[in-house]
């Protein structure tokens, strides 16, 4: 777990802007479905600061990826000008592995982690459930409407949080912190996402 | 029996100390622990210095530069830090 969360974090830091994808998913279309599995929340990773443990994180291609190349090759024979298309394909496989990996979310986990942690005394841990309860209102405000604001307003206040739980966190429990950068994005591709947002008020 | 007896009276100082330096680690955790709060509620203090405990979750925290709160736990479960 310690490692997944090091590993996303330092993924983190990966900027996923060479990832010609939009020229190879045409070719394609019936093996992508299953690579996109992940969080989409992913591909905005790169918001979060990055650990000093990134580098050492990197080399960790997923191993779907690692399954997909013999499928664009089957299918090349099939097109008459194949060459071009194939170059694509072949281009593709090293951007899905410097992909970010997704983030170790686990919502669950990370609320029992935070609950059990000592490096936080029992005040704190209401107060800051306090805090989040009331960012969660403010989200439930701003999607039933009652709420003049937009989600730009809203990542503040997100972000101010995350980064008092880290202050709190980062010295006597830095493996949680390290976990709650990874997650970071993410909890907030949940939170900014409607549809999500009401599965997570309802479960 | 003499031995018997100073092996009793080391014992008896040992759990003493032991007793006193728990009692201190707690202190400086509830320290530590008002300090948070104050700061999360966005109030200036500095570190907490001071504690009385005036009951289950509530506190009187004296602070480095001279405030005082109450911090104590409302009927409505939210955590209040009320300077004095």
């Amino acid at each position: 777990m310690v490692y997944a969360a090091l590993l996303a974090a330092g993924c983190a830091g990966v900027k996923p802007s060479a990832a010609p994808a939009p020229s190879a998913a045409p070719v394609t279309p019936s093996v992508a479905e299953p690579a996109k599995s992940g969080p989409p929340a992913a591909a905005s990773a790169p918001a979060v600061t990055a650990p000093p443990t990134s580098p050492a994180a990197a080399p960790a291609p997923p191993a779907q990826t690692a399954a997909r190349p013999p499928a664009p090759e089957a299918k090349a024979p099939a097109k008459t000008a194949a060459a071009p298309v194939a170059a694509a394909t072949k281009a593709a496989p090293p951007a899905e592995a410097a992909k970010p990996k997704a983030p170790p979310l686990d919502l669950k986990a990370l609320e029992a982690n935070l609950k059990e942690t000592k490096a936080i005394g029992v005040l704190t841990k209401l107060s800051l459930k306090n805090q989040v309860d009331d960012l969660l209102a403010q989200f439930r405000a701003f999607y039933q409407g009652k709420l003049k604001t937009t989600l730009a307003e809203l990542r503040r206040p997100f972000d101010l949080l995350v980064l008092k739980l880290l202050a709190l966190l980062q010295d006597s429990d830095p493996s949680l912190a390290a976990a709650i950068i990874a997650s970071r994005e993410a909890i907030w591709g949940i939170l900014s996402d409607p549809v999500k947002f009401a599965s997570l008020n309802g479960g | 029996m003499m031995n018997k007896r100073a092996i009793l009276g080391m014992l008896s100082i040992a759990a003493a100390l032991a007793a006193g330096a728990t009692s201190a680690a707690d202190d400086a955790m509830v320290k530590k622990d008002l300090t948070a709060v104050i700061a999360l509620q966005g109030l200036p203090c500095g570190q907490v210095t001071e504690v009385k405990t005036l009951g289950e979750n509530d506190h009187m925290a004296s602070c480095q530069d001279g405030n005082r709160y109450h911090v104590f736990i409302n009927a409505q479960g939210r955590v209040v830090a009320q300077k004095q």
